[in-house]
């Protein structure tokens, strides 16, 4: 009996601890450990505009609900939705950007450059990689300021939890820098990913010229805070070369297959995926359609239709910012299907999605001509830019014709007055153009930079800022209790709040 | 045909006795029990053979027997009792029954019967009959305030979701925290099939909540991890062995028939604290336009009954509809049927059940269907063989599930959100517009029409299970057995939702189908020995092995965007924005284990365990962990002579450890491929967690000591318990900054605490003849403390409401699962401070205490007359709090009663400015009001309740009734749940209101109302 014991009990100790195939089922099946990079090249690249679980996630919430009607490009009787056009906070609507962005851009970003870094071979896909990273985290800390960013996306790769908040000062340092390195690291011998890159196909010298575009846009944007450090490098971006034609524009490409993942993130919250233009849920603002028509700006008939799809000039009409439910019964117009909205063709799913137009570029080298930073004639690269501007609607279906281009130029000529007026001339083109490029978010930046043009604030009942037109968006309400190092930020830049100024938005 | 078999049967019975015995007596008697009623269908048995008979109706028995043999009497519920045939041809037989005998046996881990006293820990045992009267769609939620530190919270689901069950606290942050369930010896799979978070969702149960409760015999609550060393790894957090009822011997074939029928409605019929003196609107004013209309805030003009137009374009009175939430809900019902068959023949006991269970719940269009068969048979093939095989086979169809927590395609948020001044009929009137599309009828495209989400949102799911086990014994000797068990559970579970083609966040729908097939296998070999030597040494042993093997094949396919409108089909779905996966998922644990008991005397008994298991989702070199165990007891009434006032006294003591692993794949970092655009694959990091390849086990170590006594002729009973449970090396996911790029990583962290007791008082105040009075009191208090975290981490985010204002965390030095909110910015003394506009300003996050109380308590009387029984249970619990995001969301909507002053007048907040000066500036009282959302002072309250959770009136019609019919007993109840809560601090909402069963306890937002269910029941056998 004892024996029969003991066999049984070896037998079971055998078969217990015999565990060699346990680390091979503790591998998964249906995901690969590794990847070509050029698939995470494509991954990480739409991941910018928006995340494919909802492509129109934070574009909805940052670049529309918050910077389009924030700079008065668009607006929503909406008010307590589309929070930016009465300057009210609700957190998930403020926060969407920085924490969209973070656990899908940023991370896989980061983690292809660490990838790409270890083959000489790969480093084409490393400087693209590193400059998209750049466009990305300007987005971040243009909105937030001081945030996450050496040690941002690192939770897998060096065991960070906790990013640290870094200055925006040694932020925008370190872009610049990537910028000028990434462009120069370029190799036409080393190996070109062309399908997989959505931006240039593969160009590498318009990879260069669009970095060098994006150094100029992150001088000019210091200049308050760094005037030195800005004229260097805007020195450097212009002596680099700058994008040459509307071909160059940095924008990222997509296809019209009806997936979210293939779709243009601003055209999905605007029609496809989301349908709040004709929604009546959000649409242009008097401000920007007032502006359009007093300056005779061909655009207008490319961007702006009623509900109906009308797109007679003289019917467009925008709202009054500001406007609510109630107020809107005092206007001379009360049904909000006969003000203007984004018109169809600016919402077709293929649409590129503008990081930086060619227009953009010519305009802010001609603002630093004028500041003595570089050489050349203003004037021409302000007229250069102001009719690239136009045609950049061809993006959008919106052909415009040469006569028209030039009665537009003609009708709004560079200034021959002070600087101020000159600015005003370069930064009202720069709000029109970000306006009619769907880039709010980078228009509300320059507007805040430059104060141009000059919109009137509204002041609507509980508005956070007092009247004024907002400087930043607020962080994650979360983020204070997973992330104590945001309190050296808030030490550092000032309370959490909208009118809290970054650091390179001095007054 | 019934009765004809059983005749057959006696007849037959009795032609073979007088057959092979000829020199035979014929011994006749009566069985009572003691003395006073007599019992039927007594099992008297001839020792050392297979003949006998059964009392009839009226305890009567006549056999044919040889002199000097023995007579057995059994019958359930009694203990049997042999007698020898002597020369007196009557022998009436007084049977006791088993509750009051000393020797009480309950199941304890590997499904292995004891005696109670040897036990070093506490198990509980819950009766069968105790769960299918006033019954609960899931079984689990019956178990509430009936076992001493048992804490059941049920989500806010309504019927068909899942429970969260926590014995002696929460041991893990991120882990499972809830007990092993095990069915005839097979471990199930309990896992929440999805559940709602802080975006929303749907709980779509559990695996305890398809287990039918006419099939249980009896739940073992084996607390601690003392009593469930022997299961490992899994068992951390305690078992629930659920034993399923097996066939009995009886006269022919038995048949039970039960039928319950329940009727459910709103248990708050009216949110009391909603307001109904201003209406629909913004800014005080009453809407003339449609846009205006198109709002769910209650910030309007006083309400005056004038007519006022609707988001429709219609106009209706602004008048108060307080009956918007009885409107919508309607009455839900559950009727179940049940039959089952029982019988015996010489070496097989059977029973074979079917259940039928139809389920309409309250919300229109949603309920459940569930059948539940069973076949259970015991088959004895030869002397030293016997198979048990239990096979279960489970079909739930669930229809509609609700959705919780986030306003996308929930009827309940819409519910809630409804202005003051906007009928529900309205809402009826007006869902669609003539394209079909939904009619938006408030400012916010993510709230739905409740119709809407009712009718056109479609949520179907279909489970079928199996559940098998097969349990071959070989008994080598009386005192040495081997015995298998190859343990099976199966189930396949299938999910559609539809988002209806013109949604308005969806313009073009959108639809998912996945599909889930979950098997687990465990092979189990035991060896057991159970042996005396000499009178008073005897040795009770086992060893063992299992092998454990898990696996997921989960596929899925969808996408969004309809070509078709209103074509729900796959086939229809733009084909560009068509995806599938495919997921396989694999999981072993090998395991051996032994466990020795000692006892001296029957009153001194000592155990010892030890289980060692690898697992296949940790790492070589940290995959492998021993747990040992050791209890002893000791029967004081028993070893010495005591007090005639103490029946019974037990103390027993026991130390034990257990421990657990993480999920499949969590060592290294994976890529997802997620399709390909303008002609290049894309890829991109699969998941949203940090993988951890140094993972180690944790370890959960759990001491108790307890008492038992019973006393003044056992009238009164006391268990008493004492335990601490430490968990050290947590493996937990915690929430991490997602500038990480990360949401979450796993770590083991630190250690947690509990610590408590548990407390059991029966007093039996009245045991008349005719009437008896039985009362019990049930009480658990778990203490936890969260005592360190990893590295010098002091707090830990593991949930978060959908209003962003309120978290719940793990905070060092704190209890388990702290409800965390922004409060109030005030000045060093106490002021609240405004920002220079007048609205109060937002300070820092504070922990409001824990979202899991640590007090339950129950309370049962029964009172017996005669075959009347009444009986009452009032439950509760104390010392939790919750966040309401429903009442802080009403707060935003102005339908709160609390948002009423300063309507007119507008409101100067009472504190200062940031100067430190008092504030002076008035607000309007919207922008006031709507400030304080992004403050969770106002919304977080004491969950503490106490509720009448059931009522039981029976009556047991008399044997005597039935005289020659078929029928031998029959019985009726009338039944209600939930009928009262007696106290409760939450307004609006139930403080048992959390919208999942994670660990994160202590946010409600948007849940199902709490509804009251009052029925009856039948039950009948022939």
């Amino acid at each position: 009996m004892l024996r029969k014991i003991l066999i049984v009990t070896t037998l079971l100790f055998t078969f217990g601890a015999c565990t060699e195939d346990f680390e091979k089922i503790n591998v998964n099946p249906n995901t690969p450990s590794s990847v070509p990079l050029d698939y995470l090249l494509s991954g990480a690249t739409l991941h910018i505009p928006g995340s494919a679980g909802d492509p129109g996630y934070k574009s909805w919430r940052a670049n529309f609900i918050y910077a389009s009607t924030v700079i008065q490009q668009m607006s929503s009787v909406e008010v307590n939705f589309y929070r930016g056009t009465v300057y009210t906070y609700q957190g998930d609507l403020s926060e969407a950007y920085f924490v969209n962005s973070y656990p899908n851009s940023i991370k896989n970003l980061v983690n292809l450059i660490a990838l790409a870094k270890a083959d000489a071979k790969n480093v084409n896909i490393l400087s693209m990689a590193r400059i998209l990273r750049v466009v990305e985290m300007a987005n971040i800390t243009d909105l937030y300021g001081d945030v996450p960013y050496k040690e941002a996306g690192l939770g897998y790769l060096n065991g960070v939890f906790s990013p640290k908040y870094d200055a925006q000062k040694d932020i925008y340092a370190d872009l610049l820098k990537e910028l000028e390195e990434a462009g120069k690291a370029f190799s036409a011998t080393a190996y070109i990913p062309k399908t997989a890159d959505f931006v240039y196909a593969g160009d590498l010298e318009k990879w260069k010229r669009g970095a060098n575009s994006l150094m100029l846009r992150l001088a000019m944007r210091m200049q308050k805070v760094d005037a030195a450090g800005a004229q260097a490098w805007a020195k450097k971006a212009i002596d680099g070369g700058l994008m040459a034609s509307n071909d160059d524009s940095f924008s990222i490409k997509f296809s019209n297959t009806g997936a979210g993942t293939n779709s243009n993130a601003n055209s999905w919250n605007l029609g496809a995926g989301r349908g709040i233009a004709n929604g009546n849920n959000i649409q242009w603002a008097s401000t920007f359609i007032d502006a359009l028509k007093a300056r005779k700006d061909p655009r207008l008939g490319v961007i702006s239709a009623l509900k109906n799809g009308d797109k007679t000039l003289a019917k467009q009409r925008g709202i009054p910012p500001g406007t609510d439910a109630t107020t809107l019964k005092t206007l001379p117009e009360t049904s909000l299907d006969n003000y203007s909205r984004v018109a169809p063709n600016m919402y077709a799913l293929e649409n590129p999605y503008f990081i930086m137009t060619h227009a953009e570029a010519r305009l802010l080298k001609a603002e630093a001509i004028e500041r003595g930073w570089a050489t050349g004639t203003a004037k021409t690269e302000f007229e250069a830019g102001q009719s690239a501007g136009v045609r950049q609607l061809a993006s959008y279906g919106g052909v415009i014709a040469d006569a028209d281009v030039a009665a537009y130029a003609a009708a709004n000529p560079y200034s021959t007055g002070s600087l101020d007026d000159k600015m005003n001339a370069i930064h009202t083109e720069m709000w029109v153009i970000t306006g009619s490029v769907l880039n709010h978010l980078e228009g509300w930046a320059n507007w805040r930079r430059t104060g141009l043009p000059k919109l009137t604030p509204v002041n609507y009942p509980g508005n956070e800022t007092n009247g004024q037109i907002p400087r930043r968006l607020r962080y994650p309400q979360g983020e204070p209790g997973i992330n104590p190092n945001i309190q050296e930020a808030i030490t550092r830049q000032g309370p959490d709040l909208f009118m809290t100024r970054i650091w390179w938005d001095k007054q | 045909m019934k009765r004809s078999l059983c005749f057959l049967r006696i007849l037959v019975l009795s032609l073979l006795s007088t057959l092979s015995f000829a020199q035979t007596v014929e011994v006749k008697g009566k069985v009572t029990e003691e003395g006073k009623s007599e019992i039927n269908g007594v099992n008297v048995l001839i020792k050392g053979t297979t003949r006998g008979t059964i009392t009839n109706d009226r305890g009567e028995y006549s056999i044919q027997v040889q002199k000097g043999a023995t007579l057995k009497f059994s019958s359930i519920g009694f203990i049997p009792k042999e007698v020898e045939v002597g020369n007196s041809t009557t022998i009436d037989v007084s049977l006791t029954p088993e509750e009051s005998t000393l020797s009480e046996v309950v199941v304890t881990a590997l499904g292995i019967k004891k005696e109670k006293k040897a036990l070093g820990y506490s198990v509980t045992e819950v009766k069968g009959e105790e769960l299918t009267q006033a019954r609960t769609v899931n079984m689990a939620n019956s178990l509430q305030g009936k076992v001493a530190g048992l804490n059941v919270a049920n989500t806010a689901t309504g019927p068909g979701g899942s429970s969260r069950i926590v014995i002696r606290g929460n041991g893990s942050i991120s882990g499972n925290n809830q007990p092993l369930i095990v069915v005839d010896g097979t471990p199930i799979n309990n896992d929440n099939l999805g559940s709602a978070g802080m975006w929303g969702g749907g709980d779509s149960g559990d695996g305890i909540s398809s287990l039918n409760p006419d099939e249980v015999e009896t739940i073992s609550v084996l607390k601690g991890a003392t009593a469930s060393a022997l299961y490992g790894s899994r068992a951390s957090n305690g078992v629930i062995l659920v034993t399923t009822k097996g066939g009995k011997a009886n006269k022919g074939i038995g048949v039970e028939l039960s039928s319950n029928y329940v009727a459910e409605n709103l248990l708050l019929p009216t949110y009391k604290d909603y307001q109904y003196e201003y209406g629909m609107g913004n800014n005080g004013i009453k809407p003339t336009t449609v846009a205006e209309a198109l709002t769910s805030n209650s910030w309007g003009a006083k309400l005056d009954g004038s007519n006022t137009i609707n988001f429709d374009g219609k106009s209706r009175p602004y008048s108060a509809y307080k009956n918007n939430q009885t409107d919508f809900y309607r009455i839900g019902s559950t009727f179940t049927n049940s039959v089952a068959l029982t019988g015996a023949t010489e070496s097989i006991t059977y029973r074979l059940s079917m259940n039928d269970l139809n389920n309409k719940a309250i919300i229109p269009n949603s309920g459940l269907r569930r059948n539940n068969f069973a076949l259970n048979v015991n088959a004895n093939l030869g002397p030293k063989l016997s198979i048990v095989t239990n096979v279960k086979y489970i079909l739930e169809k669930t229809t509609n599930r609700p959705r919780l927590s986030d306003s996308p395609g929930s009827a309940t948020y819409a519910i809630n959100a409804m202005p003051t001044s906007l009928p529900l009929s309205a809402l009826k009137e007006s869902q669609l517009n003539d394209d079909g599309s939904e009619k938006v009828w408030s400012d916010n495209i993510y709230i739905q029409n409740p119709y809407v989400a009712a009718n056109n949102w479609r949520q179907e799911d279909k489970k079928g299970r199996i559940i098998g086990v097969v349990e071959p014994r070989f008994n080598f000797t009386d005192w040495l057995f081997l015995r298998g068990r190859l343990g099976f559970d199966n189930f396949n579970y299938r999910n559609l939702t539809i988002t209806p083609y013109g949604t308005p966040f969806q313009p073009r729908g959108g639809m998912n189908v996945g599909n889930r097939n979950f098997t687990e296998t465990n092979s189990e070999l035991l060896l057991g020995i159970n042996k005396k030597f000499g009178d008073r040494f005897g040795i009770n042993a086992l060893f063992g092995g299992n092998l454990m093997k898990q696996t997921y094949q989960n596929s899925s396919y969808g996408g969004s965007n309809f070509n078709i409108p209103y074509f729900y089909d796959i086939s229809n779905i733009d084909p560009a924005a068509r995806s599938s996966s495919e997921n396989y998922i694999e999981k072993r644990i090998n395991s051996v284990y032994g466990s020795a008991e000692f006892s001296y005397n029957g009153y001194l008994f000592v155990t010892a365990t030890a289980r060692n298991d690898w697992f296949s989702t940790l790492a070589k070199g940290n995959n492998s962990i021993l747990y040992p165990s050791v209890g002893g007891s000791f029967v004081v009434s028993e070893a010495f002579k005591l007090p005639t006032a103490i029946n019974y006294l037990k103390v027993r003591a026991s130390w034990a450890q257990a421990g657990g692993d993480t999920d499949p794949y969590n060592l290294s970092l994976y890529y997802g491929l997620s399709g390909a655009h303008l002609g290049a694959p894309l890829a991109q990091i699969n998941g949203d967690r940090v993988p951890n390849s140094n993972l180690q086990p944790l370890t959960s170590t759990t001491s108790e000591a307890g008492l038992e006594t019973r006393l003044f002729n056992n009238k009164l009973g006391v268990d008493f318990a004492l335990y601490t449970r430490k968990t050290t090396n947590d493996i937990v996911a915690a929430t991490i900054s997602n500038t990480s790029g990360y949401g979450s990583a796993l770590f083991n962290v630190g250690e947690i605490a509990n610590k408590g007791l548990e407390l059991l008082l029966t007093y039996r105040l009245a045991s008349a003849k005719d009437f008896s009075w039985d009362a019990s009191f049930n009480m658990g208090y778990n203490k936890s403390e969260v005592v360190s975290l990893y590295g010098n981490l002091t707090t830990l985010q593991v949930d978060e409401n959908r209003t962003r204002i309120a978290y719940i965390h793990q905070v060092v030095g704190l209890p388990y699962s702290q409800v965390k909110g922004f409060t109030y910015k005030k000045d060093a003394s106490g002021n609240v401070v405004y920002d220079s506009q007048g609205y109060p300003l937002q300070g820092n996050l504070v922990n409001f205490g824990t979202g899991v109380a640590p007090t339950t308590l129950g309370f049962t009387n029964s009172f017996r007359y005669k075959g009347i029984g009444l009986s009452f249970l009032i439950d509760g619990k104390f010392g939790g709090v919750i966040y309401s995001g429903t009442n802080a969301y009403a707060n935003r909507r102005g339908l709160l009663k609390s948002t009423l002053e300063g309507r007119e007048t507008g409101i100067v907040g009472k504190g200062v400015n940031e100067k430190g000066e008092p504030n002076t500036v008035k607000v309007p009282a919207q922008q006031y009001y709507e400030r304080l959302f992004n403050i969770a002072d106002p919304f977080v309250y004491s969950a503490d309740f106490l509720k009448l959770r059931q009522v039981i009136i029976d009556y047991t019609i008399p044997t005597r009734v039935f005289g020659k019919s078929p029928f031998k007993g029959a019985s009726i109840s009338l039944v209600g749940r939930n009928l009262a809560i007696l106290m409760k601090k939450t307004p609006n909402i139930d403080p048992e209101s959390t919208y999942n069963n994670s660990n994160a306890q202590g946010l409600e937002l948007a849940g199902v109302p709490p509804t009251r269910t009052v029925g009856v029941n039948l039950n009948l056998k022939f």
